[in-house]
């Protein structure tokens, strides 16, 4: 027998799943908030027509794509379908990813752990994280929320709130 | 600082420090184009346990490790040969060392080997050029690291190996393997990182770059060591003193060999003994002299170990003799918390007369072995440091 093993690396299920349920359901709320907020709105329009990104963690996902198709924001599922991703937001492991989505670090404290890498144009991929943060303000509790973002935005009306969270989720529950 | 005469500073690693950052690993060796590494770690529960909490870092990558976890003090360039072998076979492009002491030094030789294409490891020497690039080396060190494993120096066999090649090209420091289990491991591992880093930092030729490492390594050692020996288990001192040893190791590179050095590598090579505790033996007596000598910059100690305040206060001709004081309290206090563990003598150590025989003989092979074998003699008894 050869006193060197073969060890292999092994698997994280209950992790991976999370961080793909996580995905799929934000997916959808971005599609959904693409059509309830009019500040997401106003970052999509600023990106150009056919625009897709991706958040996804290596080497092999889960992942999330988002496409811009006739002005109108969709989510794509998993997979880019053979389409140009313009800007991909990668989360370098499963743990990684597990740490962010968790909430047990803020975006910003994972991009300066060296967590996350951006392949694509900057100011795009800034207007993406504007978006995903409006929609983790929607999704999540605000006591959730303040730790997934890098400032709660108190200054929102309360009926921009309570409209919003009651737009998005239904939209994200039905897939429209 | 005069800098005219000119330096020379190399820090070959990157460094990955912090929670999970053992996690980012498959995504390193992805980016030195790796995907088959050969991980070498030590034998025994502490080795099996790294390799454990690696194993799950790796999760998901879809990569499958090579694995020898039998690193023993016994290992030699024998083994090292029959590895190269295997890792030629397997087709390995990257090492990875885990944990600290011969472990490192078995992987830096082992990739020397591989990397050469040696076709009898046993006949590698010290001198033996090195025209190719060498295969990428990883090392994450666990508790009890001593900082040699960033450094550019490889000890097996009798030999120690000393190129620039041989350093890592990244150093993971992670929480998980920090964590130790002895307050003598963690004390001994302090005290090593300290003795290299102090005669870094001293040293007379001028290195900014040097002086930078040895201060923080200095300063991390003197704010986390006495937390880490009261609880081995506390993670922030732990990982400070990790990272205090990987400083340590890239200021070591940049400098001569000390005394301290000498004297601890002799006794861990021929008697097993952590080269902190015979570094914490030797630190007051070898300081006692380098005062009386005035050849090196003494004062420079005061800062990193009294803190900013202290140092202001303290008039520039009284930090070379308060950083001394300073330091002989430091580890007269980590004495008296750990008792008989961290001997004052080598007669508490355990050491018989023939094996200081056997020490006095290397050390007088050395062109300071005179000095040497001086301070092996004061520390043999405990006798207290030599006046006049």
């Amino acid at each position: 027998m050869s006193i060197i093993k073969d060890v292999p690396s092994g698997t994280k299920p209950f992790k991976r799943a999370y961080v793909a349920i996580f995905l799929w359901f934000t997916g959808r709320a971005v599609q959904a908030a693409a059509r309830v907020d009019r500040e997401v709105k106003k970052e999509f329009d600023s990106l150009p027509e056919n625009f897709t990104f991706s958040l996804g963690c290596l080497p092999s996902g889960p992942r999330m794509v988002i496409g811009k198709e006739g002005g109108r924001v969709k989510y794509l599922g998993s997979d880019p379908k053979g389409r140009r991703v313009h800007v991909r937001l990668i989360i370098k492991s499963v743990d990684a990813a597990f740490l962010l989505l968790s909430f047990q670090e803020s975006t910003a404290l994972s991009t300066a752990r060296n967590r996350l890498m951006v392949d694509g144009e900057i100011p795009q991929a800034l207007s993406i994280i504007r978006v995903l943060n409006i929609v983790e303000v929607y999704l999540l509790p605000k006591i959730i929320a303040s730790l997934a973002v890098k400032r709660y935005p108190s200054w929102w009306s309360m009926g921009r709130k309570l409209g919003g969270r009651i737009g998005v989720y239904t939209r994200t529950l039905l897939g429209i | 600082m005069d800098l005219s005469a000119g330096f020379v500073f190399t820090c070959p690693f990157k460094t990955n420090s912090g929670n999970k950052a053992l996690s980012h690993l498959p995504v390193e060796l992805a980016g030195f184009n790796a995907a088959r590494p050969l991980v070498v770690a030590s034998a025994g529960t502490e080795g099996q346990k790294a390799v454990r909490i690696l194993k799950s870092a790796f999760g998901d990558s879809g990569m499958t490790l090579a694995l020898f976890d039998n690193v023993t003090q016994a290992a030699d360039l024998g083994l090292v040969d029959h590895l190269k072998n295997l890792c030629l076979e397997k087709k390995v492009d990257a090492v990875i060392a885990l944990g600290g002491g011969k472990a490192a030094d078995v992987a830096k030789v082992l990739n020397l080997a591989v990397s050469l294409k040696t076709p009898d490891a046993r006949q590698l020497l010290p001198e033996t050029p090195i025209r190719v690039r060498l295969l990428p080396l990883v090392v994450a060190p666990a508790a009890g690291a001593d900082g040699l494993e960033t450094s550019r120096f490889a000890h097996l066999g009798r030999k120690v190996f000393s190129s620039e090649s041989l350093a890592p090209v990244l150093a993971v420091l992670d929480p998980c393997l920090a964590k130790g289990k002895s307050s003598i491991g963690m004390a001994a591992a302090g005290l090593a990182a300290l003795g290299r880093a102090v005669e870094s930092h001293i040293q007379a030729d001028q290195n900014p770059f040097r002086k930078a490492y040895s201060f923080a390594a200095i300063r991390f050692v003197r704010e986390n060591l006495p937390a880490a020996v009261a609880d081995p288990g506390n993670r922030k001192a732990s990982l400070a003193l990790l990272n205090a040893a990987a400083m340590s190791g890239c200021a070591f590179s940049n400098a001569a060999a000390g005394r301290l050095h000498k004297l601890g590598q002799v006794f861990y090579d021929l008697l097993g003994i952590p080269q902190g505790v015979i570094m914490a033996m030797c630190l007051p007596h070898i300081l006692g002299d380098y005062l009386k000598e005035g050849q090196y910059d003494l004062a420079a100690l005061f800062q990193p170990l009294a803190g900013d305040d202290a140092f202001a206060r303290t008039p520039a001709g009284k930090r070379a003799e308060a950083a001394c004081d300073l330091l002989n309290r430091f580890l007269k206090e980590l004495q008296d918390a750990l008792g008989k563990d961290l001997p004052k003598s080598l007669a508490e150590a355990g050491v018989p007369g023939y094996r200081k025989e056997e020490i006095l003989d290397v050390l007088g092979a050395d062109e300071e072995g005179r000095y040497l074998c001086g301070i092996v003699e004061r520390v043999a008894n405990g006798r207290p440091e030599r006046k006049g």
